[in-house]
């Protein structure tokens, strides 16, 4: 029995398909890239400079154009000007450890020996090592301010800072116990939803980490308060497209008060 | 179309007949579908933006127009409001977006770590951040009042508590408020 | 002329038991987000539930029925043993190594990126190679069918291949091809970074690449309903198929036209133009084509069917139909939420109404109607047809059987209504608990209720599913003599070389999907500094 050869125009299923495949695929795509992005464009709906049939064409497909050039506004603060990603430290070896210890020696008096303070300054022992690096980096272009800070990072390199943040990162964390009586408070698990409001343990450890986050748990209550009411205000914005100002802005004193006393932890 | 069946009669012929005229129904029906999307498209003037950007999540709080001081409304010179704002883990910045009334209105937004995407309550307006480039789309508000703002994709664990806001004012509110910055947003009311 | 009856009761059982628990942690997802369950303690659990029932039933379940359904069509329908039985088991074993590779980090909470992947979020690896592995035990399927066919062909020169049979393959080969988008994405993309290769990803490409795979996969799913509605409904009520050719042509349309219209998943994205945006709705709305060819031919095959049994009139007929026999309740059932699934899927197709509703609870209530009403209840519908064929024993419990498709029937309505409804509200999809105290999302908590409800009788149907099969292993034997598949009123014996072979329509495809995506992968992949960093989930804490 013979079969019927197909790819061939005498074919009819052949022609007919083919030619009716093409003929919608180009219906479409003159409509697609070429009426509706002329109809737009009459509406001035399209980009500035990207005018002509073949702009028209090549907005359609998707090329990529530099943004429309606008004047930007300058900001009256000084914002941080670390680019934040999560691989930024990788590859601190035990050098820089011994390193960081060296240079840890003029900390010790606010923040321990042994990364953990008596004074109410923040904990740094077991700290992600992102978030020391980052804060050094925004003390030292004043991003961050702070009397004490200032003078002692003016000389760190940014090697120095790799360093104290391996250091500190290696140390042992401090004993923190969760209260066993009580469940976390809500603002830490759920949040404030419609208020904006993640969970603090969306980021901050309890429930998940975000990368350049700091680790809360064992932390002086006096710190984390005194840092939530300074964000809140405004008189602290190094964080990053202000992310924890909208989140500080909106929470109710007695928020605060559960957050900073819940991430104290056995300390209080 | 044609068939190289053996012949079945009448039948099949009628069978045939029946099946072609539901076909060409069918063919009229997603035909009238199609004239009726590019329909909407062209008189209700709901289009995909236009021209694709890119822009590079690690630097938009350092250069650019996606700075702190930045974002948020800006009063044009043509008399419409741009917006500009980000999405992060897990916040939108301006937390709250504030915009005047019957007023045309384009977002410029951009994602600083991974995917969202918003829509606001009661309107049309829907779009997703993708980090890497920029989301445009242009709208208008009808009526004054406070809107969420809610981020619609899957961004993290927190992705439950992002929700902005979006307040819309009337057009001497917002005058008023343009004499005295050059960018606005409703964060600290 | 079954002779690999183990073989493909061993697919239907890993689907069925992925979709058990998957079922399961569905209805717990339904009720603590709902506002009769206190805000989670963790949101973390939901997120790692949604991955989980995702991943079954997105990609265990309907994989697994459509490679043990194409096996059991293979032997049913060419009427001869398969070939390479072994492979077949080995694709089978791919895909429970796999399942549970991927189980595993999903339960640990170390890959709650949802099925759909979501880089620059990255999980741990296993989770990807799991889903992979998965993937390519259903390769070795498609291309067991194909040499399956190929052979027939050979030994059967110019004969017409069993409707069947053909729908069968070309299923798979949409499948092997729709499943290239995800396999880029995982092995290129995203994998390279979950194993510490690679610390950054086009986030904008790998949404590319993933809608290639999940629009046609939803035909993939399809598949094996298609087929029972044209070669097992009209013989399981008493009826003959309206038309063969129809068939073949409506398989042949969801081969050419399912594949290039994926890019409507990504009308709100901004890295693809607005050329390829309106380019892809336009095929979108020619996927519903063969729909209503298909919807034209089933009814007439049903009205032969009641006819047959004496029924009159212009519509007197329906009444004639055996609405006792389940197959006729699962056709009707799975029509009602097709037509309803299907106007919801007209209005995602267009770039303006999907504004309204682009990633609200609308698109998750769309696809359960879609997927879970009238896909899922066919594929219930199958393993009641094939059980006895399969077990060598009756299945007896026909009241059973009904309650179980009302049940699954009603409880999907009563779950997709509300779900659709609140979308429209504006309730975002995927969130582990929502503030239903506040005015404006106040109005949406009563018809969460109500989808919370319909979860539940979901749940009650999948119970009564599986205690129908698993009696159908008890039940006396029986001998249920050659599986039949239904006749066409005019059964061809000679079919045109077009509708009788796949060359043509596959390199339409292949041709609508390189022209319909191309530039935007090429111009993705050779924009420079469109890569950002990759944002671990799971992470040491």
């Amino acid at each position: 029995m013979s079969i019927e050869p197909l790819f061939t125009f005498r074919n009819r299923w052949f022609t007919t398909s083919v030619a009716v495949t093409a003929g919608l695929f180009l219906v479409a795509a003159l409509a697609g890239f070429l009426w509706l992005p002329s109809l737009q464009s009459n509406r001035g709906q399209a980009a500035e400079g990207a005018g002509g049939i073949w702009g028209e064409i090549c907005s359609a497909a998707g090329v990529f154009r530099p943004g429309p050039a606008k004047s930007v506004t300058k900001p009256d603060f000084r914002g941080t000007q670390v680019a934040l990603t999560p691989t930024l430290l990788k590859g601190a070896d035990a050098a820089s450890v011994g390193r960081g210890a060296t240079l840890a020696l003029q900390c010790s008096m606010c923040h321990g020996a042994r990364g953990l303070s008596e004074a109410d300054s923040p904990n740094l022992a077991g700290q992600h090592p992102l978030v020391i690096y980052k804060q050094l980096q925004d003390f030292k272009s004043g991003a961050r301010s702070s009397a004490v800070m200032e003078p002692l990072v003016a000389k760190l390199t940014d090697q120095d800072m790799r360093d104290l943040a391996a250091f500190y990162a290696y140390l042992p964390r401090a004993p923190w116990n969760i209260p066993t009586d009580a469940p976390p408070p809500r603002i830490v698990i759920s949040g404030a939803p419609v208020r904006g409001i993640a969970p603090c343990g969306a980021c901050h450890g309890t429930l998940s980490m975000k990368p350049g986050a700091a680790w809360l748990d064992g932390q002086s209550p006096v710190y984390i308060r005194a840092q939530l009411v300074a964000f809140a205000a405004g008189t602290r914005h190094n964080d990053i497209g202000q992310q924890m100002r909208n989140i500080a802005r909106v929470m109710t004193a007695a928020e605060i008060d559960e957050a900073a006393r819940y991430y104290a932890g056995a300390q209080q | 179309m044609t068939h190289d069946h053996e012949p079945h009669g009448e039948g099949a012929q009628r069978a045939e007949r029946i099946e072609r005229r539901w076909a060409t129904l069918s063919v009229g029906i997603v035909a009238l579908l199609i004239v009726m999307a590019a329909f909407a498209g062209i008189h209700q003037a709901t289009m995909p933006q236009p021209v694709l950007e890119t822009a590079d999540p690690r630097t938009l709080h350092i250069a650019g127009e996606f700075t702190e001081a930045n974002l948020g409304s800006s009063l044009e010179p043509d008399g419409s409001v741009m917006v500009r704002a980000i999405g992060q883990q897990y916040s939108f910045t301006p937390a709250c977006i504030v915009v005047p009334v019957g007023t045309p209105i384009a977002f410029r937004a951009t994602s600083a770590d991974v995917v969202h995407g918003f829509l606001i309550d009661g309107t049309n307006v829907n779009v997703m951040l993708v980090p890497g480039y920029v989301s445009t789309i242009a709208t208008r508000f009808e009526t004054t009042g406070e809107r969420h703002m809610p981020c619609h994709e899957f961004c993290g664990t927190g992705h439950e508590g992002m929700w902005g806001r979006i307040r819309v004012v009337d057009k001497a509110t917002f005058q008023e408020m343009a004499t005295r910055h050059r960018r606005l947003s409703c964060v600290d009311q | 002329m079954l002779t690999s009856k183990r073989l493909i009761l061993a697919h239907f059982w890993l689907a069925f038991a992925a979709f058990a628990g998957a079922l399961l942690l569905g209805e717990w997802q339904m009720f603590i987000r709902s506002p009769l369950h206190a805000w989670i303690s963790n949101p973390e659990w939901y997120y790692r539930s949604v991955t989980g029932h995702g991943t079954a039933m997105a990609y265990v379940l309907p994989t697994l029925v459509a490679m043990g359904f194409g096996y059991f069509i293979t032997e049913a329908a060419l009427k001869r043993p398969l070939i390479g039985r072994a492979w077949a088991w080995v694709g089978f074993g791919l895909a429970v190594v796999g399942t549970i590779t991927a189980v595993i980090p999903v339960a640990l909470g170390a890959a709650s990126v949802l099925y759909t992947f979501y880089p620059p979020l990255v999980g741990n690896p296993f989770y990807y190679i799991g889903v992979v592995l998965v993937v390519v035990g259903s390769w070795i399927w498609v291309a067991l069918m194909s040499v399956n066919l190929y052979r027939w062909k050979k030994d059967n020169p110019g004969a017409a291949v069993p409707l069947a049979m053909f729908a069968n393959v070309a299923g798979s080969y949409l499948w092997a091809w729709t499943s290239v988008g995800a396999a880029i994405e995982l092995l290129f993309q995203i994998l390279p970074v979950a194993l510490g290769l690679r610390t950054t990803i086009d986030a904008g490409l790998a949404r590319v690449f993933f809608s290639w795979t999940l629009h046609a996969i939803v035909y993939f799913w399809l598949m094996p309903t298609y087929i029972a509605y044209y070669t097992i409904v009209p013989r399981a009520i008493g009826g003959r198929l309206y038309s063969d050719s129809m068939g073949r042509l409506s398989f042949i349309l969801f081969l050419v036209v399912a594949m290039p219209i994926g890019v409507h998943h990504l009308f709100m994205d901004p890295q693809v133009g607005g050329g390829f945006k309106f380019l892809h709705s336009v095929f979108t709305a020619l996927v519903a084509l063969p729909t209503l060819l298909t919807v034209f031919t089933i009814c007439a095959s049903v009205e032969i069917a009641a006819r047959l049994r004496g029924g009159r009139g212009a519509l007197g007929w329906i009444r004639a139909l055996p609405w006792r026999n389940p197959m006729m309740l699962a056709i009707a059932f799975s029509f009602v939420m097709l037509g309803f699934g299907g106007a919801g899927g007209l209005i995602n197709m267009s770039y303006q109404l999907d504004a309204v509703i682009h990633n609200t609870q609308w698109i998750t209530g769309h696809f359960h109607l879609i997927f879970g009403g009238a896909i899922v209840i066919m594929y219930f519908a199958i393993a009641y047809d094939v059980w006895p064929h399969l077990t060598g024993r009756a299945l007896e419990c026909h009241g059973l059987i009904r309650a179980q498709l009302w049940t699954w029937f009603i409880g999907m309505m009563v779950l997709t209504f509300p779900w659709h409804w609140v979308g429209i509200l504006g309730m975002p999809r995927r969130m582990a608990y929502y503030d239903y105290t506040d005015p404006a999302l106040a109005p949406q908590a009563n018809w969460v209720i109500m989808s919370v409800i319909g979860g539940a009788i979901l749940v009650l149907s999948g119970i009564l599913f599986l205690a129908v099969l698993i009696r159908g292993h008890r039940a006396p034997q029986i001998d249920p003599g050659p599986y039949r598949f239904s006749v066409a009123v005019h059964q061809p014996r000679r079919v045109p070389v077009a509708l009788n072979s796949y060359g043509l329509w596959l390199s339409l495809m292949v041709g609508l999907t390189l022209v319909n995506y191309g530039f935007p992968i090429l111009h993705l992949l050779t924009t420079p500094g469109t890569d950002v960093p990759a944002i671990t989930v799971g992470a040491q804490k």
